[in-house]
């Protein structure tokens, strides 16, 4: 009710100079729109004054809020020269929970982060809204893909330059399929990847697209790799640990990230890639030490076995195939057979 | 008239009771921690895992009891094989071809094509069958077990891919044995109805002369020195009755 209100007033009111913010911001901007003006802080740090009408007017708010929806406790006569913050830190910190009050569902979600524990163990510089978001001239941040894996980049530039580099990094710009950094870590609840939880998922996450008939077949990839991943020794093992956190000296069982890499991934064919034939022999010891040149042999390189991949494999398969019921199903006859004639001889 | 269901006679030394037990307990043992990794994608085997303390010590005990039943394999043959050598026993677990006889004679009188039924020494062709199926198996599960256990070890000897055949051997191999046991051996240890509900004479080492009768005529008339009766099953050539009667 309050939006239709809102266009109408605009609608009604508004300058044609203005079309989009309403009126009553003029007020504020009555003061708020000189460039240059500052407030200095304790710190030493200027604390910039300025709105940006031309971006606010842009920004997805711009023509649903005013001022003081956010700025809830500024009143015409504010400016009295004090301020209780100290750095500029503290002022974006104390905005955190202006939030809140639309944006609920991601707001709560955000208490389940990583970056709100962090900031509430004291680090400061841990990632609110804002800092993703932008405050003013917020857009969707999703628009284009790429501009949240630079969102995130701007603060973890060491994974960002690394993921750069990887297939999914390099596909992104122009790709809307491959993964951004949300995609895995999410983003307002972000995981923390530390304590190994995260590791455990990768099955289940990569697998997502991965594991999809219709996304994988555009660029020729195989979705049996979730399958015979799970049905191996470490898929296996893996799935008994599912909700274990992979941490520093917990050997749990091999997932995706093991042996493909994390931000660094790269096709199987690249030289780079931790999985390219030539590099297997290496990444099988990082747990199998001692692990000889036949060693990778023994991981089908997610094939099913068949006559031209794995012979011998498949070669047992069929034995038991065809072994198992002609086992069991010949006792069971004789079970049969011996049941039937005591009872007619009775 | 002696009650023939309440004189016993000896069927299992100690030594032979033990080694059944030994290898009754590890092979459900290895059937709880073995089954829920090929069945890794069902429910109950998620809680038998867990019953087991997690994947890591299931595996553990799994690797134990497979050691257990390794050594016991050996075991049993060393004194099967010491024992014979000195002749104290026959080779009565070896087939021979009138198993083969006894087995097409049982199935033609379960088809009621004779009213004969096959008389049977100390093993009967079912028993010897079962045996020497736990022995091959047991070879099949304890090797590739071991080529499982240490595969970087096996794979600086052989192939590599004779890892992941080993696999599916141990894995195929061992619902084999669960099946045969959980059919075939329950079925004539438990629910035959010449034994139901418990033959227990692997566990006492007794059975009644009344079933040696029915079971094992061949052996009973041997260990009382006389000729088997001909109950209208035919008699080996070397039957201690054939030269008498």
């Amino acid at each position: 009710m309050r939006k239709y209100a809102l266009s109408l007033f605009v609608l009604l009111a508004a300058p044609p100079a203005l079309a989009g913010i309403p009126a009553e911001q003029e007020d504020c901007l009555g003061c708020h729109s000189d460039p240059t003006q500052t407030f200095d802080l304790p710190s030493g740090e200027k604390l910039p004054l300025f709105v940006d009408q031309e971006k606010f007017a842009k920004s997805v708010h711009g023509e649903a809020l005013r001022c003081t929806d956010c700025h809830t406790d500024k009143t015409s006569d504010h400016a009295t020269g004090k301020l209780e913050f100290r750095t500029r830190r503290e002022v974006t910190i104390k905005y955190y929970e202006q939030c809140k009050g639309c944006h609920f569902a991601n707001y709560t979600k955000t208490l389940d982060g990583v970056h709100y524990a962090v900031m509430s163990k004291g680090n400061k510089a841990a990632a609110l809204c804002v800092d993703c978001h932008g405050a003013h001239d917020i857009s969707h941040p999703g628009q284009p893909r790429t501009r949240i894996s630079q969102s995130c980049g701007r603060c973890h530039q060491k994974e960002a330059a690394i993921y750069a580099q990887s297939v999914h990094g390099r596909a992104s710009e122009t790709n809307p399929d491959v993964p951004v950094c949300t995609d895995c870590h999410r983003a307002h609840d972000t995981t923390d990847p530390r304590d190994g939880a995260l590791a455990m998922r990768t099955p289940e996450l990569c697998g997502r697209c991965h594991g999809d008939e219709k996304l994988m077949k555009r660029y020729n990839l195989s979705t049996s790799v979730v399958s015979t991943y799970l049905s191996d020794f470490h898929g296996m093992s893996a799935s008994f640990q599912r909700g274990q956190k992979k941490a520093d000296g917990k050997r749990l069982a091999a997932v995706c990230t093991d042996c493909h890499g994390v931000h660094d991934i790269q096709k199987a064919d690249d030289p780079q890639s931790k999985v390219m034939s030539a590099n297997l022999q290496r990444t099988c010891a990082k747990c199998h030490q001692g692990a000889s040149a036949s060693f990778p042999r023994a991981w089908l390189s997610h094939y099913e076995p068949s006559m031209e991949k794995a012979p011998l494999v498949w070669l047992v398969q069929l034995f038991y195939r065809f072994m198992i019921p002609f086992m069991v199903g010949g006792l069971l006859l004789q079970i049969a057979l011996h049941l039937w004639r005591v009872v007619v001889n009775r | 008239m002696t009650d023939l269901a309440k004189t016993y006679v000896v069927r299992f030394t100690l030594q032979q009771r033990i080694e059944h037990f030994v290898t009754m307990a590890v092979f459900a043992l290895l059937c709880l921690t073995g089954l829920p990794q090929k069945f890794y994608q069902a429910t109950w085997a998620h809680s038998l895992i867990e019953l087991f303390g997690g994947i890591d010590r299931t595996r553990w005990i799994h690797r134990f009891c497979g050691v257990v039943l390794a050594v016991s394999t050996v075991v049993h043959f060393a004194n099967a094989s010491l024992t014979m050598l000195s002749k104290k026993i026959g080779f009565t677990m070896v087939p021979d071809r009138r198993d083969f006889e006894d087995a097409v004679l049982q199935l033609k009188f379960y088809l009621g094509m004779t009213d004969k039924h096959p008389h049977y020494d100390r093993y009967d062709y079912k028993q010897k069958f079962e045996y020497w199926g736990l022995v091959f198996g047991n070879v099949i599960m304890v090797v590739t077990g071991f080529i499982l256990f240490f595969p970087v070890q096996f794979a600086s000897l052989v192939p590599g891919q004779i890892i992941p055949a080993a696999k599916v051997a141990h894995s195929n191999e061992g619902l084999m044995a669960f099946f045969v046991i959980t059919i075939w051996h329950i079925f004539n240890a438990h629910l035959n109805p010449d034994v139901f509900p418990f033959d227990g004479s692997m566990f006492t080492g007794k059975i009644s002369r009344e079933r040696m009768v029915h079971e094992h005529p061949l052996e009973l008339a041997r260990m009382e020195g006389r000729p088997a009766e001909d109950h209208g099953g035919h008699l080996p050539p070397n039957a201690p009755g054939r030269e008498v009667g």
